[in-house]
Formats: structure tokens, C-alpha cells, sequence
């Protein structure tokens, strides 16, 4: 294996250790005296343990850097020694950040620029309050006089720490006058000082603001402003106790026997088995055609060992959401903070399993819906007081299987989609008849996708939402899935995505139109009817079919293809009607004729860019002969 | 856009190297200097977000430089270059104007932090 390999196992391996680290932190977050608080340090001790020990092997010295300051850290609070408050929180948070940052500079081979002296700092300062007992362990005696005390240590390898010193007295003077320091000014510049200093600052400024500058000013370790025992005690909050772990019974019990294989094997392993499925259906049309008993047997043997092996295939490709799921609290909790809102997030269906290469698709739009929820959708808290709802919004992000598709739901409580707003600026762009009053939930869809149009700003500051849902729709329509947007006003938006389970190899319906024959994915297939006269009818200049109960619209494949429409041959030989389906969505497809069910390959199709809208790929059949995939979700 | 820079050293292989790094970075570099009258010139000229100023440079040193560029510009940012026992002279340099200072050799994530006080 060379370095490469090892670089991206690294990687891949890092990035899951950090996902871990944040999942534990925000569970730290809750409630640092909990029971499970102990879990969870021990969790992120753990993980960062593994993560320096990897990068130091690597000779990634930022990495490793972060990871062993951390460490010191963690195994204080382990220990008891140093409690977990508010600020602690913040500096392991920006632990988990920068490191992930560090992780993925190092292995891109850009690791000068990941900006981790002042944190690695930081932590070294938290980590050695371990010898003082306390924090602060300050050398020089507080200078007396008039002003606030500032206490300033600076990082054990600042270079020109007497210019450094100098630059912070400069910045605070800014602020006010610098009345005294200890030591002298002179002494200070001349770098007469062990690792710090203290100085009294007249200003009307508060003592936040102080600590803010001079933590701006470079190569800090720790500040204190206010006098001596006042400022550094209350900062103490919670302890957490942490019990030794059992931690090899643990281990031992979940640690299954697993093997890490690149990715791209993967890929080239499903492409191979759907060349295999495509010869298959070849070799199984030649056999049925020469009619040979022993042939046939064999041929239906080496069939069904094929479709075990794309079952194997295609379920080693499934990952749990939780791949991509685990860094969404962490993606909420920053969104949240960053716009001043309260949210519960509750994420479901975790352990629901997609095509490793579908989840990675995916991962974006998620994340951009949940910012959407956060940013637009969700009340700030004094409104939703005021509104009688509760101060913290909810925010579920939901996954479960539905035949032989995914459903990703993300449903807010929060204010719901301005229609009128929306429908005011369709209306002005033209998109919609003047006289129209009222909009659908597939008409506000078809508006908020359209590339552009939710992106107006006076759509997305007052109707709330609509931030890109036209990527998010593109997205979702490339790999064969289908979304829908349910809103209610003042009672939340739901957006809901329909993904297929796997990309490569799809079930599908053929349908023959004049001398083509089209693949309709039986995912979003209900049933097929033959198209009877009388069941057709004219409403409002648009044909439906009657079936059953319902009302259903109509599409004749042959004019979406632009063919003349069908002519009967016989009184007996009937169009059929394919009904597709999308979860919430219905229409009758009609075609010529039915002409059987197939495994198909989905091959990438370049036409889609330009050519007709309703084709999501293309696929070659078992005879060798090539066959549009038509893209359900589009035709509804 | 990008922020534009004004490199101020009078060594190619400095200038090559801090191009590099601010390159990298993500820093357009617009011009540079060998000379402290040449520095201040193309200040004026320039007008770049940054400026990267070595101490010792013939034809008007750094800290002159620094000074005659304050005197028309206070809010200009300078990041001064220095080596290691020039702490007198970077104080001076701070004093005349200049925002803060690296010190040689250059490590890519120190100068980047520097960048980032100067211009934040």
C-alpha cells in the first residue's frame, strides 16, 4: 500500500473520529453533570486519541499538534480537574472544527493553511492549569493603581514577545489609558517578563470588550480582566465526574469484523454486475430462442447466481444514514446559534441504509433544506412567544423506506411559506394567470424550483423560505427521486424527498412506442391498465383517466416524443396505461404496448442536458438494444 | 475579490516565497518593491489592502517607509517582515504605523494569522 492509500484511510478514518467528537460534544452540551457526560468525554478522549496517533504516523504535525494539546485537555476534565463551562465548550467545539480542518489540509497537502497556533495555545494554557491548580498561576504581582486589571499570557513560543506585549499595551491604550503595567513598559519591550504580564487600563469599555482585543491581538495564551480571584471563579460551572470505563468490554462487544475497502471498488464491482445483468438478458434471450433444455438450465443456474451476486453487490454499497445524519445536530446547533433561534432537532431513521454513492449525493440538499428550516422557516424566539407556540422551534429530519424508495422528510413548525408573496412575484414575472388566486402544493413546487425564482430577495425575506430549493430540486431529480414542499401557514413546512435506494441497477417496465422501447422504473410504477374508450375523458381541455374512484391526468408518451399520434390496427389491440406514481403524485402514462420487465443499468446520459426534459438516463436491453429511462418525477 | 498585496522586500527569494504563501492563500499580489522609495511609490499607486514590509531595505528603509505611508494613509495595513533580535526596531515600526509583524523564517500559517489581525 503506498502513502496515498494510507492518506486516504486516514481520512476516511479521521473524518468518522471527528463526526464521533461532535455528536459527543453536543451531548456534553446538554447537561455536563449527567451520567452520560462521563460516556461522552471518554468518547472524544478516545476518538482524538486515535486521531493523533494516526497523524503523527503520517507526519502530520499540525494534526498531531491539535490532537495532543486536546488530549491534555480532555484528560483533565476526566480527571475532575477542570470543569466544563460555557467557555470550555466553546474551545472544544473549535477543537473538533479546526481539527477536521487540519485532518483535511494535511492530506491535501496544504497544511500551511490551517490556522491553529492561537487554538493549540488556548489549549496548551487549559491543559497546564493542571500544575497551577487554578486557573491564571500568574507570576507578576498586580500592579497598583487606577483602572481595571488585565492579566495577559502569552503563548510559550510567541516570537518577539516584548513587540507582541508592546502591540496589546498599544491596542488597549485604544481603549483608554494605560496607567500602569508590571513589568515597566521598558522592561516589557525588552522582553524583561517570564511568560506573562499585567497591566491597569482606565476606560469606560466593558470588560468583554477588553478580553476580546487583547485575545485579537496574537500569540495568546490566557487573559483575565478584573482583579485577582474575582474573574476566573465564576467561570466554573458543572463538574464532570468521570467513572473509569470499562471500555475494552464495550469495545470488544461492538467491534464486528469489518474490512475497509475503497469506494471506487465498489463502483467498478456494480459495474461490472450490470454488464453481467445485460449479458444475462442476452444469454437468457439466445437460450430461450434455440430452445436447448440443458442450455436453458444452465443458463437459469448462472441467472440466479448473477441476481445474488448484485444483491450482495449492491447491499455492501448500503450505508446507514447515520453516515451522513451524525453531523447534522452539530450543522443545526451552529445555524441556530448564528441567527439567535432555539430548536430542538430530533433526527429519525438513522439506521435506514442507501447506496453509498446516492448518500453522497444527497448530503448537501439536506443540509441545505435544515439551514433553510433554521434560517427562514423557524420563528425567532420572542415571535413564537408571542404567537403562543413554544420558544424553541422543532425541527425533525426524518428517514424511512417506502417500497423501494427512501423518504427523506424535514419538517419544521416554524411560520410556513408566504403563498401570497410567492404568488404576487410569479404573477409579476408572468409565471401564472393574473385572475389566479390560490396556489397548490405542486404549483408553489414547480414555482420555488424554477432556477432563480425563490432566490428573489423579497420572496425569501417575507415568505420566509425558498434559498436554492431549485438546487435542491435539480439535485434530487438527477438521481431519479422526486420532492414535494407541504406548508401551512404559521404551522410549518414539510419538504419531503423520494429517493431511489440505489443508482445503478434499477427494476423497470418497457414500454414499446412506434419502434422504440422506453424504460419506466417500477419504483414508480402503481399498475398498468389497458386504455379503454369510455374511460377517457375531457375536462377543461385536458384529457383524464377514470379509474375506479379517481380522476387521474393523462400523457401519451407519443407526444411527448413528438410522434404522430396511435393508429389501431385491429378492434382487440388496445393502448395501455402505465400509472405512475411518485408517493403523492398520479398520472396515467399511455404507450403502444407493454413488452416486459427487466433489470436495467442505468448508464449516464449526456442528452439530458439538452435534450427532452423527461428522459433521466438510458440503458442497453438484454437484446443489445439501447432504451431511454423516462424520469417519472418529471412528467408529474 | 480578491484582497490585493503589495510585496516590500528587497531579496527575490523573500518576495517569491511571501507571494507564494498569499497566493496560496487566496491574495492577489499587485506589485512589488526592492526599495523603500519604491514602496511608498507604489502605495500610492497600488492602493492595496496590504502591505508586507521587510525593515531592512536600501534606498530608505522600512520603518521610514511605514511613516511616509501613514503620514498620507493612517488606516493603511502593514504587516512588517523582521528577523529574529530586531525587536527595537518592530517596535518602532509599530509605533510609526505599521499593524503587526512576522518574524523570518517564515512559517505559511504564522504569516496567514498575521495577515488576518492586520486586516481583521
Amino acid at each position: 500500500m503506498d502513502n496515498l492509500q494510507y492518506a486516504e484511510l486516514f481520512l476516511t478514518e479521521s473524518r468518522e473520529h471527528v463526526s464521533a467528537v461532535n455528536q459527543a460534544l453536543l451531548t456534553l452540551e446538554r447537561d455536563a453533570t449527567a451520567p452520560t457526560a462521563a460516556a461522552a468525554v471518554g468518547a472524544i478522549f478516545r476518538a482524538v486519541h486515535t486521531i493523533k496517533g494516526m497523524g503523527a504516523t503520517m507526519g502530520y504535525a499540525i494534526v498531531a499538534e491539535l490532537a495532543h494539546e486536546l488530549e491534555t485537555v480532555l484528560d483533565r476534565v476526566r480527571r475532575g480537574d477542570l470543569a466544563i463551562d460555557a467557555e470550555v465548550m466553546d474551545v472544544l467545539f473549535r477543537s473538533a472544527d479546526v481539527l477536521e480542518q487540519a485532518v483535511e489540509a494535511a492530506v491535501a497537502g496544504r497544511d500551511g493553511e490551517v490556522l491553529a497556533a492561537d487554538l493549540v495555545a488556548t489549549l496548551h494554557a487549559l491543559g497546564l492549569g493542571e500544575r497551577t491548580s487554578q486557573r491564571g498561576g500568574w507570576t507578576v504581582p498586580a500592579p497598583t493603581g487606577a483602572g481595571m486589571l488585565v492579566r495577559v499570557r502569552l503563548a510559550p513560543d510567541t516570537p518577539l514577545r516584548g513587540v507582541r506585549a508592546f502591540i496589546i499595551v498599544q491596542s488597549l491604550a485604544k481603549l483608554g489609558q494605560v496607567t500602569t503595567t508590571e513589568p515597566e513598559l521598558d522592561a516589557l519591550q525588552a522582553e524583561g517578563f517570564e511568560s506573562d504580564f499585567a497591566l491597569r487600563l482606565e476606560t469606560s469599555k466593558p470588560m468583554a470588550d477588553v478580553e476580546q482585543i487583547v485575545r485579537r491581538a496574537g500569540d495568546i495564551a490566557d487573559v483575565q480582566v478584573g482583579e485577582d480571584g474575582a474573574a476566573s471563579a465564576p467561570r466554573r460551572s458543572a463538574a464532570v465526574v468521570v467513572e473509569p470505563m470499562a471500555e475494552s468490554t464495550v469495545e470488544v462487544e461492538s467491534r464486528t469484523r469489518h474490512v475497509r475497502i475503497d469506494v471506487r471498488r465498489l463502483d467498478t464491482l456494480m459495474n461490472l454486475v450490470g454488464e453481467l445483468v445485460i449479458a444475462r438478458g442476452r444469454l437468457s434471450q439466445l437460450a430461450a430462442e434455440l430452445g436447448d433444455v440443458s442450455l436453458d438450465e444452465t443458463v437459469n443456474a448462472s441467472s440466479r447466481l448473477i441476481t445474488e451476486l448484485r444483491d450482495e453487490i449492491t447491499a455492501s454499497r448500503m450505508v446507514p444514514m447515520a453516515q451522513i445524519f451524525d453531523r447534522f445536530p452539530r450543522v443545526v446547533r451552529d445555524a441556530a446559534r448564528s441567527v439567535g433561534k432555539e430548536i430542538d432537532f430530533i433526527v429519525e431513521g438513522k439506521g435506514i441504509e442507501l447506496d453509498r454513492s446516492m448518500l453522497d449525493e444527497i448530503g448537501d440538499s439536506i443540509v441545505h433544506l435544515l439551514r433553510n428550516a433554521v434560517d427562514h422557516g423557524i420563528e425567532a424566539p420572542d415571535v413564537r412567544t408571542a404567537q403562543g407556540k413554544p420558544s424553541a422551534g422543532k425541527l425533525v429530519l426524518s428517514a424511512s423506506r417506502d417500497r423501494s424508495a427512501v423518504v427523506i422528510r424535514v419538517t419544521d413548525d416554524g411560520r410556513g411559506i408566504n403563498r401570497r408573496r410567492v404568488l404576487e412575484r410569479a404573477k409579476r414575472d408572468g409565471l401564472v394567470e393574473p385572475t389566479k388566486t390560490e396556489l397548490t402544493e405542486d404549483e408553489l413546487l414547480r414555482l420555488l424550483a424554477r432556477p432563480g425564482f425563490s432566490t428573489a430577495e423579497s420572496v425569501t425575506q417575507l415568505s420566509g423560505r425558498g434559498v436554492g430549493i431549485d438546487a435542491v430540486y435539480t439535485r434530487v431529480r438527477s438521481l431519479g427521486g422526486a420532492m414535494d414542499i407541504r406548508s401551512e401557514p404559521g404551522e410549518g413546512t414539510t419538504m419531503v424527498l423520494r429517493l431511489p435506494l440505489t443508482l445503478a441497477i434499477v427494476r423497470a417496465l418497457l414500454a414499446r412506442v412506434a419502434d422504440d422501447i422506453y424504460a419506466i422504473p417500477l419504483a414508480h410504477v402503481s399498475e398498468t391498465v389497458e386504455l379503454e374508450a369510455d374511460a377517457v375523458r375531457t375536462v377543461t381541455g385536458r384529457e383524464v383517466l377514470l379509474l375506479r374512484d379517481e380522476v387521474l391526468p393523462l400523457l401519451r408518451l407519443r407526444a411527448l416524443v413528438g410522434l404522430p399520434d396511435y393508429v389501431r390496427r385491429d378492434e382487440i389491440e388496445l393502448e395501455h396505461v402505465i400509472i405512475i406514481d411518485t408517493g403523492d403524485r398520479r398520472a396515467g402514462l399511455i404507450i403502444d404496448e407493454l413488452t416486459g420487465q427487466e433489470e436495467i443499468v442505468v448508464k449516464q446520459y449526456d442528452g439530458v442536458r439538452d435534450g427532452l426534459p423527461f428522459f433521466g438516463g438510458a440503458t442497453l436491453l438484454g437484446d443489445g438494444r439501447p432504451a431511454l429511462i423516462v424520469d417519472v418525477s418529471s412528467l408529474l | 475579490m480578491s484582497q490585493t498585496v503589495l510585496i516590500c522586500d528587497d531579496a527575490i527569494f523573500m518576495r517569491t516565497m511571501v507571494g507564494d504563501i498569499l497566493t496560496q492563500a487566496g491574495f492577489e499580489i499587485v506589485g512589488e518593491a526592492e526599495t523603500g522609495v519604491q514602496a511608498v511609490e507604489k502605495y500610492h499607486q497600488l492602493k492595496p489592502d496590504l502591505v508586507t514590509m521587510d525593515i531592512v531595505m536600501p534606498d530608505m528603509g522600512g520603518i521610514d517607509a511605514v511613516r511616509e505611508i501613514c503620514k498620507v494613509d493612517p488606516q493603511a495595513r502593514i504587516l512588517m517582515c523582521s528577523a529574529m533580535g530586531q525587536q527595537a526596531l518592530v517596535v518602532e515600526a509599530i509605533q510609526a504605523g505599521a499593524k503587526d509583524f512576522v518574524v523570518k523564517p517564515f512559517q505559511p500559517s504564522r504569516v496567514l494569522e498575521a495577515v488576518q489581525r492586520v486586516l481583521g
